[in-house]
């Protein structure tokens, strides 16, 4: 048997192969920019962008100063959009592997203010945590009455829940709340007493533990001091705990701006240092965080390639363009499966780009009132019999004028719906009047309001696919799309089925064999 | 009062052929765009068709410069009547049909008088792209005027009877005769309210009859029984649309064909994209017919051949 190649490479299958490799294409550039850049399918999707301010101040005395803060590294789970340091005359070094920034002057004498600012975004909640190194230590040397205080503990944490590390900070939040035990912790201790007790309670059980400062995330707020929180390690990993309920973890929007029992800030040379931090926040599109992610994420070859990062002029061009094929593939749709005839192939497209700007009911009505007008013109016109350029020329004059005259009376009476006249393209807008006014002549007032009535379903139609926000986002954000688009009108360019307006049009034509 | 959005499955089996299905599986693969010219402008069809012995009115001449239309008069000496016609038009657009003329007034079929001025301006209009497909310049042809046969005197209101012949593959394959009504103008276009009239094409006589895709039985504004309707000549009508097609090479066409009292059939054009609406006035599925032909008939037969193959499938 002769294998028919022809037969297996119609013109029909091998468009469709196109279009699931185009969609395929689609479906993974999606996937990427949305994973990579972090696009999203929404138009109203906002990233949070965090600012923490650490404003230091202190009193310097005289000679010279070294400051040094400790900071979130980016290793912590958010992403570090920018990060500023505002110390006139002093020299900056960040010290990477300790997570903290070393301001130094020369013969500074008085008040000093120095400002620290990051922004962040992308809270990805403690996913670096585990990677932290491995530690050990030995237990303690104690004393007797320490040694029975631990015990006791430790004996009480068995009616706690949770793991090991929570049961000890759970029993010792109850301890010490009963005066009798009061042994443990002063009554009013500071977080940070507590958090040590917590260390010295674990370490008994030589399971290493740690203080991490953080701060909640939360518009406004403003704090000299950072939350304490515990990190132990357990089960051979690093883990973050509640002091107060034990709870696993890093919370969302938290950060942490240090860990490790070393001071928040040091300040050499100088007296009476402070640390203010105050939260802000933000939001951006997510387009606009996409250089950044693409960055984050080593991807930004193929984000330097792309549209977003032309000039803003550019972009908003491209983003008008990219809705056309979505308007084109609708009029083919119209004009080819339901059957909708109307004047000229994509006279509704760009009515429909035209109402997208003015707005619907006064680009419609607007619209509506420019082309009775012209046809009552070209009516009167009609019988002076001109020939055919300078008609279609008189017309196209004649539309102009009636724009300028609506856009300046629509204007001065604070009329939008006249004003938009000025967004109608000028040469449709006289085709129509001119392919109306002929079609009134030859086959009669109803074929031709028919004609403008499908014109116009088709243009409204087509409106509301591309003035939908959503969808103008997804076409501009994901623009591979268009090509599922083209290779979908080129398939359609195969489509052999009824039109559905042939289904009532035929209809005689099935009660006639039975 | 939605069902028929239903109407699919039916339509396919009963062979309806959709317009997407004409486009993609039909005229994209048997009309050649390059044979479209041929059909596209009337002069060169009428000079084709005389050359192959195909009745059409007779050309008197053709007009294609402004400078030119003064000479009008001087054309048509000799002629009692004329038509002048774009040689680019459509659906009738244009089509001046002189019916007399003196020294100072023409008098048109349709019943206006017209001055020397109106039809210069009329000449002029044509060759400026009036009346022309995308507006082009075109030339003004003039021949001469049918002289109807008033056999379908009682069938037509006004207007001019033609007979359209579908042609597959040289095959006659569905056939109609369009008769004007007072709602169509006097003009045979279905969509403008005209009576289609679908004839058996082995046997001529009619089969269904429509106005507005609805069936009627008698013509509106005569009353005559569609039914009874005869057209004389038949097979020459045949012979006609089948000559069509060795002179144009289109796979698929509608030849118009209205009858002269004296001269017989005509043909008045082709058409390289024939509407489907021929398949209502039949009552029947065009496709099945074009499969048929596709199956069942033979290659390599003659225009004459072909017609009275399909004559005797009636037999
Ligand atoms: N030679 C003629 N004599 C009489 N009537 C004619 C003649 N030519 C055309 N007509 C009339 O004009 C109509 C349209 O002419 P046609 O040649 O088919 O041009 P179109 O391409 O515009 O349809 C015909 O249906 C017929 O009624
Ligand atoms: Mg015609």
């Amino acid at each position: 048997m002769k294998l028919n190649l022809t037969r297996f490479f119609t013109i029909r299958k091998v468009l469709s192969l196109l279009l699931i490799c185009a969609v395929g294409y689609a479906a993974y550039s999606i996937y990427y920019k949305v994973k990579y850049w972090g696009f999203s399918l929404s138009p109203k999707a906002v990233t949070d962008v965090w600012t923490v301010d650490a404003k230091i101040s202190f009193r310097a005395l005289g000679g010279d100063v070294k400051v040094s803060l400790a900071v979130p590294n980016d290793r912590d789970g958010f992403k570090i959009l920018s990060e500023e340091i505002v110390a006139k005359g002093y020299k900056i070094t960040q010290d990477k592997i300790n997570s903290r920034v070393v301001l130094e002057g020369k013969d500074k004498e008085g008040k000093q203010n120095l400002y620290y600012r990051l922004s962040i975004y992308d809270d990805a909640q403690n996913v670096a945590l585990n990677s932290l190194l491995a530690a050990k230590i030995d237990r303690p040397i104690l004393s007797e009455e320490e040694t029975i205080q631990m015990r006791k503990i430790w004996e009480l944490s068995e009616l706690q829940k949770g793991d090991k590390i929570q049961k000890a900070i759970l029993a010792i939040n109850q301890e010490v709340n009963n005066p009798t035990m009061s042994l443990i912790l002063p009554l009013n201790h500071t977080a940070k007493e507590f958090a040590e007790k917590v260390i010295q309670v674990l370490a008994y059980k030589r399971i290493p533990a740690r203080i991490a400062r953080t701060i909640k995330l939360e518009e406004g707020r403003k704090t000299e001091k950072p939350d304490i929180m515990l990190e132990a390690y357990y089960d051979g990993h690093w883990t973050l705990y509640d002091l107060n309920t034990a709870k696993i973890g890093l919370p969302k929007n938290w950060v942490i701006i240090q860990r490790g029992g070393v001071s928040l800030l040091d300040v050499k040379g100088g007296e009476d240092s402070t640390v203010v931090f105050s939260v802000l926040k933000s939001v951006a599109s997510p387009l606009k965080m996409a250089e950044h992610r693409a960055k984050a994420h080593d991807e930004l070859w193929s984000y330097n390639y792309s549209m977003y990062t032309l000039p803003v002029f550019e972009q908003n061009t491209l983003k008008w363009l990219m809705i056309f094929p979505l308007a084109i593939l609708v009029v083919v749709i119209m004009r080819n499966v339901i059957g909708v005839s109307t004047m000229g192939t994509f006279t509704p497209m760009l009515l429909a780009m035209a109402l997208v700007r003015t707005g619907f009911w006064p680009g419609l009505i607007c619209f509506s009132v420019m082309i009775a007008l012209g046809l009552v013109m070209r009516a009167l016109v009609a019988k002076l019999n001109l020939l055919l350029v300078p008609r279609i020329s008189f017309v196209v004059i004649f539309v102009i004028l009636l724009i300028q005259v609506l856009t300046v009376v629509g204007y001065r009476l604070n009329y939008t719906i006249v004003s938009s006249a000025i967004f109608f393209p000028i040469i449709i807008t006289a085709w129509i009047i001119e392919r109306a006014s002929i079609t009134w002549e030859e086959e009669g007032a109803v074929n031709t309001l028919k004609e403008i009535l499908f014109t116009f379903i088709t243009a409204v139609v087509t409106y509301f696919v591309i003035s939908n926000e959503y969808v103008r986002h997804v076409m501009f954000a994901f623009n591979e799309l268009n090509l599922v688009i083209l290779f979908v009108v080129m398939l359609l360019g195969t489509y052999t089925g009824y039109r559905v307006t042939e289904l009532m049009r035929f209809a005689p034509l099935i009660h006639k064999e039975n | 009062m939605f069902e028929w959005l239903f109407n699919g499955k039916k339509l396919r089996e009963n062979g309806v052929l959709g317009m997407n299905d004409r486009n993609y599986s039909v005229i994209a693969k048997y009309n050649k765009r390059s044979l479209y010219t041929l059909v596209d402008d009337k002069v060169k069809t009428k000079r084709l068709a005389n050359s192959i012995n195909i009745n059409t009115p007779k050309m008197i001449g053709i007009i294609e410069f402004q400078y030119q239309v003064k000479n009008l008069l001087d054309i048509v000496k000799g002629y009692d009547t004329f038509v002048i016609k774009p040689a680019h038009g459509s659906g009738g657009k244009g089509v001046l049909v002189i019916k007399k003329y003196d020294a100072k007034h023409f008098y048109s079929a349709s019943g206006d008088v017209l001055s020397f001025k109106d039809v210069y301006q009329h000449v002029s209009n044509t060759l400026s792209g009036l009346f022309s497909l995308g507006g082009k310049y075109d030339v003004a042809l003039i021949e001469e005027a049918v002289n109807f046969s008033d056999v379908f005197k009682n069938f037509s209101y006004h207007g001019v009877p033609d007979v359209r012949v579908i042609v597959y593959k040289g095959f006659p394959a569905m056939v109609m005769m369009r008769l004007a009504t007072k709602e169509s103008g006097g003009r045979a276009n279905l969509h403008q309210g005209a009576v289609g009239v679908g004839l058996d094409v082995s046997t001529g006589l009619p089969l269904n009859a429509v106005m507005h895709n609805k069936p009627i039985f008698e013509h509106p504004d005569t009353k005559a029984n569609l039914m009874d309707l005869r057209v004389p000549f038949w097979r020459e009508h045949l012979i006609i649309g089948s000559l069509a097609y060795d002179m144009t090479g289109l796979g698929y066409l509608g030849a118009d064909i209205v009858l002269d009292e004296n001269r017989g059939p005509m043909m008045l054009e082709v058409n390289a994209r024939p509407g489907l609406a021929i398949q209502i006035a039949n009552g029947k599925g065009l496709k099945t017919r074009l499969q048929e032909i596709d199956e069942k008939y033979p290659l390599g037969l003659s225009a004459e051949e072909r017609v009275d193959f399909v004559l005797n499938q009636g037999k």
